[in-house]
């Protein structure tokens, strides 16, 4: 073979190398990504029951029952909006009501979130990221979902209430 | 006086390190070549061919190959051995190092570091807490003590008021929690509790500390603190006829001397409407004189800060005073004033921004 | 004291490094032998003012120190010791200051061991390191910096996140940096011989023990990683395709790239240009990985930054060094002297082929690493790419990468014999078809792909004995002198073999874990018992005690098979009063590769308990995979050959073989 030739065989199979990779990444994009949304997403635009996403916002005081064999039921809300959601398993440690949390799964066909994962991040803050995106755009977002550790002292400087008086 | 001989030397040492290569002269320099990697490749090669890994003609196209680039690199070795010294050159670095070291070292250091910050390891703490400041060690006590001990409901009734007071609010919180669950339930406690929940939020009533207020007002429905906190519950909310009801509700069953009936009254004043005067609270004060009245705690305050200007939440009670006022310039200048009381101090400057933030008064 | 002279110690090196970037490169322009040499004391004073840094911070985390803010908000008194210690690594700022740290480590070892490198080489390598200090001494300084202190000292700090205090987190961190920082060194010299317009077979010689050092690195800490996330997170899983899991992985790919192509470089004077782009792609990718996990872009435990303005600093040297390098690249690439050609079917062949699959499924981990980012931030759509996606992609393309390893080492340089090397794994295809047979006949369940996946591993794993069988001619020749051939055989090639069969090792356990994995969740009352893959796990019940800083609720459980008792398993779930966080501690017990896992879920009131058991075979090779490949890695590093330039003790040598 010249020097040519053996150049365009290598550069060949890298191109076919590259092709079969893209397509791969193409196909999966299409296939396996998943969308998050919140509460108010799914109420404005309703998500058609079986497609997944990621559901994400606050855990409702008071919304959470457990039942038999593990099975949970509690409500996601972001605010305005509110998902009911069911799980079987066994909830992440930090899995609080009141707290950030995301879940994914589907919508069955009377409108309950069928969720087959709870995340499990592990920060005793857990606000996850999307949660407190979405939160901060309604205007809902408080400081008392915004502990950080790192940030303690902003809490203490918020401590002092404004007009309340709530320490007296 | 330590510490300043200590970075004397290090900056000693670090000049030093720039500066004595350069005095090296003349000294034959060891400096690594190709010859010995390719000669190393072909005893890798004769290995290779010996135990067949490569085909006798191969092997010999490579000793070639590897042959031939030995003999350019012995070449170009050659060639390039003239190396010059600059003397010129050699003195400029020389007293960069001597003084452009010492000199950005300082600087920046003095802008970052805090030297008269004495180092306080926990060996060293005992002794100087003693003295300085009895209580804080001995809640550090206290809480180890807790720590092994969590089922001790009166060290926590001990502890919880105190923690408040420090404006630990979510360690309050937890020994309120731990009084209940290893001491008594009462409703005083709960309404602690509550408060504790309230403090810990930054004044905002939520859920839990609600349900805990509630809890309290179950057990005795006559608990000062828990009505009140509900009245300011419905507040929040915006209800701000029930909190008013709620508040008139508690004055009119108060006895005249109740410690609480001044914030009770100033409270149902602000629901309703901060200008009006109130039906029957503050009936001594003219709203002319109760506003002289908060003007005057005000400047109180603004010069104390003057004088002591590390104090970062007396800054932001100062900037919210001014802003409920709504002197909206004022709180620009006093923020001015807390930026550059606290300008020598990140931490606390962080601490003040993070308050800023819900004040709605950002740059 | 102790913290205020750390802190000058750091501005003492952010010193020396600016003139470490400056001196040299004018030395090696003017050729002044004197200037050249400021870049080496100046990189050892560095190593030792980082050292004494580093040292300091260390101290005053044990000393509990609370004058520190960083010791205030990561640690606590009662704290043990060792995560006092480990606690020092385990915020952002101390991180950080442990990067530059072994940063200053690897510049130093350059300028002690490298008397062997040409003088200007030297100089600009140096010189590179010194750039890469300043930008992320700035940084520590600027924005993260772990000296700053508190005027009122407070009595108790705020304690390390529970999750973090966990000996997992002593070892996974320093290795995982010390893999990311060691391909600074690659990365330096790829800039100096773009910079010197000089390439050659020796370059590649000089920067391969160091590649090889930092992959090994690299190696140990994803493996240590992934199993600490396996046993801490409580339930069971080794791999999430997190995005900061992918940003180790990105690194280690193209690192393990960049040390084949580093190889065709080294004997065949041949892909010299890619093997610079390499370089610098893949102190690129750990970069960005620093970026991914400490500019708060991600949330996970390990994004303890959340500040803004640290975000846009790192993101600025991202831009500046990789940029600039790759713009240096462009720019002097072409004038570079091109390498040989060489047959596609050859040993060069076979290693363009790795590199080429290496980088793609590394270049898809990328896409999927990125694209939920950038779609954000052009539509504003969240959305997360999860497993599947790595499944679909990175898998796909594993498969021809795996089956064609096992032929590249038997491929001769230059022109190889691609019948001759099929022929001699028919051994090997025999055996992983006998595997698959055996695994369809006899395993029931899972999906059908396994066993094959299985074949593939056994093919790999016998593929890379085959090579050593075939050198040392067992079996053909009387045994002792295959002996005599395998104590002669050079390391490296049996460090080859090691890695390529660890690769197969981790490919089995991957396997088996993820197709015949029992697992059970229920709630369990005291005196249950519950039967997973065979054992038997019966409930004795729950009680509680007292730990240096948390206190704990412990369930004991017997495990037995087939009525003999095995031992009994204490999972736990421990909250830490100072953060009021609790965490859950699975119990783990290895029988042969396989482990028993149990951890704990909530407490009912009614004294019951949600309990996750597993059964998961084999799951150890996961981590015996990579520990054989570093392994195989340390053996190649020890190979004599690659310790280019020093004198050869060649008469040493052969004296001592003959005493033995």
């Amino acid at each position: 073979m010249t020097r040519k030739q053996r150049r365009l065989t290598m550069i060949g199979g890298a191109g076919v190398v590259l092709v079969i990779a893209a397509a791969l990444v193409l196909n999966a994009l299409r296939d396996s990504i998943v969308f998050f949304s919140t509460p108010q997403m799914v109420a404005e635009h309703p998500v058609p029951p079986g497609k997944r996403f990621r559901l994400g916002g606050v855990v409702e005081t008071g919304s959470l029952q457990r039942g038999d064999k593990l099975a949970v039921s509690f409500v996601v809300a972001d605010g305005s909006a509110k998902v009911p959601v069911s799980y079987q398993g066994i909830l992440p440690d930090l899995f609080r009501e009141g707290q950030g949390v995301v879940a994914e799964g589907a919508l069955d066909a009377a409108g309950v979130f069928k969720a087959d994962t709870v995340l499990a991040k592990h920060d005793e803050t857990y606000m996850p990221r999307e949660v407190a995106d979405s939160l901060k755009k309604q205007g809902h977002w408080k400081d008392d979902y915004a502990k950080k550790p790192g940030a303690g002292s902003s809490a203490n400087a918020n401590a002092e209430p404004a007009a309340q008086g709530a320490t007296q | 006086m330590t510490l300043w001989f200590v970075f004397a030397t290090m900056t000693i040492a670090a000049v030093f390190a720039v500066v004595w290569p350069l005095g090296r002269r003349g000294q034959p320099l060891r400096e690594g070549n190709e010859v010995v990697v390719y000669k190393d490749q072909l005893a890798e090669l004769e290995r290779d061919a010996a135990v067949g890994l490569i085909g006798a003609s191969e092997a010999e196209a490579a000793k070639v190959e590897i042959g031939r680039r030995l003999l350019a690199a012995a070449e170009a070795g050659q060639n390039a051995a003239t190396m010059t010294g600059r003397t010129g050159l050699r003195r400029a670095v020389a007293i960069l190092g001597l003084l452009g070291v010492p000199a950005l070292s300082v600087a920046v250091y003095l802008q970052l570091g805090s030297p008269q910050i004495a180092g306080a390891p926990m060996s060293a703490r005992p002794q100087t807490a003693s003295a300085a400041e009895p209580i804080e060690s001995l809640i550090a006590k206290v809480e180890a003590h807790l720590e092994k001990n969590p089922t001790d409901a009166r060290g926590w009734n001990v502890l919880a008021p105190v923690l408040m007071r420090l404006r630990r609010y979510d360690d309050a919180a937890r020994a309120y929690r731990n009084i209940i669950t290893y001491g008594t339930d009462s409703a005083e406690r709960r309404a602690d509790l509550g408060e504790a929940l309230t403090a810990a939020a930054g004044g905002v009533i939520t859920a839990d500390a609600k349900a805990e207020f509630e809890r309290a007002l179950a057990l005795d429905a006559n608990d000062a603190k828990a009505r009140y906190f509900t009245g300011l519950a419905a507040e929040q909310d915006g209800r701000n006829a029930d909190a008013a009801a709620i508040w008139r509700a508690m004055l009119d069953k108060a006895p005249e001397d109740a410690v609480w009936r001044p914030t009770v009254q100033a409270a149902l004043a602000r629901v309703s409407g901060g200008g009006q005067p109130a039906l029957d609270a503050n009936k001594d004060l003219s709203p002319a004189e109760r506003n002289a009245m908060i003007q005057g705690m005000v400047e109180r305050l603004a010069t104390r800060l003057k004088q002591n200007g590390d104090d970062v939440e007396g800054w932001l009670r100062l900037l919210r005073a001014y802003m409920v006022l709504g002197e909206r310039d004022k709180a620009q200048t006093a923020l001015a004033e807390a930026r550059q009381a606290l300008a020598g101090n990140a931490e606390r400057l962080k601490q003040l921004d993070a308050g800023l933030k819900s004040l709605g008064l950002d740059g | 004291m102790i913290a205020e002279t750390g802190h000058y110690a750091l501005v003492l090196a952010l010193a020396l490094a600016l003139i470490q970037s400056l001196v040299p490169m004018i030395g090696a322009k003017l050729r002044d032998p004197a200037l050249m040499n400021v870049a080496r004391s100046t990189a050892v004073a560095q190593l030792l003012f980082v050292g004494a840094s580093f040292v300091a911070l260390v101290l005053v985390h044990v000393g509990s120190d609370f004058s520190v803010a960083n010791v205030f908000e990561n640690s606590h008194s009662q704290k043990p010791l060792l995560y006092k210690i480990t606690g020092v690594w385990g915020n952002h700022e101390g991180s950080m200051l442990l990067w530059v740290a072994i940063l200053a480590l690897f510049g130093g070892l350059v300028a002690i061991f490298g008397s062997n490198l040409p003088l200007s080489l030297r100089a600009h390598v140096l010189a590179v390191q010194g750039w890469i200090a300043t930008a992320f001494y700035l940084f520590i300084l600027l924005t993260s910096n772990p000296f700053l202190r508190l005027a009122e000292v407070p009595v108790e700090g705020r304690d390390l996140n529970p999750i973090l205090q966990d000996i997992g987190l002593a070892i996974h961190p320093p290795m995982l940096y010390l893999g990311y920082v060691g391909f600074s060194i690659s990365f330096s010299f790829a800039v100096a011989a773009l910079i010197e317009g000089r390439v050659d077979a020796a370059w590649a010689r000089w920067v391969r023990p160091w590649t090889l050092m930092a992959w090994v690195f690299l190696t140990l800490g994803i493996a240590m990683g992934s199993y600490w996330a396996y046993y801490e997170l409580g339930w069971g899983g080794w791999w999430f395709w997190d995005p900061v899991e992918n940003a180790s992985l990105m690194p280690w790919l193209a690192g393990t790239a960049l040390l084949h192509s580093a190889l065709v470089m080294e004997k065949r004077n041949a892909l010299k240009i890619w093997t610079i782009l390499l370089s610098i792609l893949t102190f690129s990718l750990s970069l960005l990985g620093t970026f991914l996990v400490r500019s708060g872009v991600l949330t996970s435990v390990h994004a303890f930054a959340t500040d803004p303005s640290r975000g846009v600093f790192i993101l600025l040297i991202l831009c500046l060094f990789i940029g600039g390098s790759l713009t240096l690249y462009a720019w002097r690439a072409s004038s570079l002297k091109q390498g040989g050609l060489f047959a596609p079917i050859s040993r060069e062949g076979s290693l363009v082929l790795n590199n080429l699959f290496l980088t793609t499924a590394c270049a898809t981990v990328f896409v999927g690493t990125l694209y939920p980012l950038a779609l954000e931030v052009l539509t504003g759509d969240k959305i997360s790419v999860g497993a599947p996606f790595f499944n679909l992609t990175f898998g796909p393309l594993c498969v021809p990468l795996l089956l064609a390893m096992p032929f590249g080492p038997l491929l001769a340089w230059k022109r190889g014999d691609l019948l001759g090397a099929a022929q001699r794994l028919i051994a090997a295809g025999l055996l992983a078809l006998f595997a698959v047979a055996l695994l369809w006949a006899f395993v029931h369940g899972g999906s059908t792909l396994a066993p094959l996946a299985i074949g593939l591993a056994v093919f790999v794993i016998v593929g890379a004995l085959v090579d050593l069988v075939e050198r040392i001619a067992l079996f053909r020749v009387p045994l002792g002198i295959s002996w005599r051939r395998a104590r002669g055989l050079p390391r490296a090639a049996w460090g080859t073999a090691f890695a390529h069969a660890g690769i197969g090792v981790a490919l089995i356990g991957i396997v088996c874990e993820s197709t015949w994995n029992s697992e059970y969740i229920a709630t369990m009352k005291p005196n249950d018992s519950a039967m997973v893959g065979g054992y038997e796990f019966k409930l004795n019940g729950l009680s509680q005690r007292q730990g240096p800083n948390y206190r704990e609720v412990f369930a004991s459980f017997s495990v037995s098979q087939q009525g003999a008792v095995l031992g009994t398993l204490t999972p736990s779930k421990r909250s830490f009063a100072t953060r009021g966080m609790s965490t859950s501690e699975a119990a783990l017990m290895t029988r042969g590769v396989s482990q028993l896992y149990v951890s704990l879920g909530d407490l009912r009131a009614d004294g019951a308990v949600a309990v996750r058991i597993y059964h998961k075979p084999w799951v150890l090779l996961i981590w015996y995979g990579p520990l054989l490949m570093a392994f195989g890695g340390l053996l190649s590093l020890s190979d004599r050959r690659l310790r280019v330039g020093a004198p050869k003790p060649a008469k040493a040598a052969r004296a001592l073989q003959a005493a033995e």
